[in-house]
């Protein structure tokens, strides 16, 4: 028992560890509650949610109606443990703090201006927003959930995500790469 | 009720993995496409080996059935994963 808290606390697992943990959650997760994961979609309920507000018009058509209703849905619920669950395990190994800007690595690349790093999220997270709409998915939708269940349009999207990361981050490190 | 607490949990464990692992640092994404650091690859395999393994059996015994996946739609499911893999890189989320 002790071995296993301590392992719950670790600051750090192994990515195989990780990935069979992640694995046997994909097992469970089909077993006892039908479905598995998803985390791009709810930021589209979330956006129809918020486009119903502003303008119910623009927001009444097919997309909202029925592909991706608005509100929350059961993937909301699920982003927000993601959210949630990620702090507790930061909290329970002692790592978890405010920052602004997030990372050792970034810093050094691009410095410490916050709003750049801003900036660079807005502008990936459309694009990742985007892609995952056209693809059906995201890493976890698609990826992880099509792929335990041997899905071509996983395979597909996950040698279309490293073809083009592989391109971007050549052409965003340049020769520091 | 059920799926909402359920879709919580899930979620719950999902994150705490992630987190683990250390998904939520920009540095672990964008490596991988530096081949630097390989944690993703190697996380995100490990993942698809074992689940696949699991359901199969578990569909081969008839427990389980598996959900709509999403079709197959090679320009949409290639092009969007293109794009993505920008955002990932860019961002690194």
């Amino acid at each position: 028992m002790q071995k296993i808290i301590g392992w719950l606390k670790a600051p750090e697992w192994s990515p195989y560890a990780g990935g069979v943990a992640l694995g046997l959650l994909s097992i469970g997760a089909l077993l006892f509650t039908d479905r598995l994961f998803g985390a791009s979609g709810a930021f589209e309920n979330i956006g129809g949610a918020v486009m119903q507000a502003v303008s119910p018009a623009l927001a009444d058509n097919m997309y909202w109606n029925f592909v991706m209703p608005a509100g929350l849905s059961l993937g909301v619920i699920m982003l927000i443990g993601i959210m949630l669950g990620s702090m507790l395990s930061a909290l329970a190994s002692g790592t978890f703090k405010w920052r602004a800007v997030s990372d050792d690595q970034w810093i050094a690349m691009f410095g410490p201006n916050r709003w750049k790093r801003w900036a660079a999220l807005f502008a990936g997270g459309i694009l990742l927003e985007y892609g995952a709409g056209i693809a059906g998915g995201c890493t976890s939708g698609l990826a992880i959930s099509g792929g335990v269940q041997l899905a071509p349009a996983a395979y597909l999207f996950i040698a279309g995500m490293f073809a083009s990361g592989i391109v971007t981050a050549m052409f965003i490190y340049g020769k520091r790469y | 009720m059920y799926d909402m607490i359920a879709a919580l949990i899930v979620g719950l464990i999902f994150g705490w993995i992630l987190q683990k692992v250390r998904l939520t640092q920009y540095a672990k994404i964008v490596n991988v496409f530096r081949f630097t650091d390989l944690a993703v690859l190697k996380f995100m395999l490990t993942a698809i080996v074992v689940g696949a393994a699991g359901i199969y059996l578990l569909k081969d015994l008839g427990m389980v059935t598996l959900t709509g996946t999403t079709p197959t739609y090679i320009v949409g499911n290639l092009i969007g994963g293109l794009i993505f893999g920008v955002g990932m890189a860019w961002a690194g989320f």
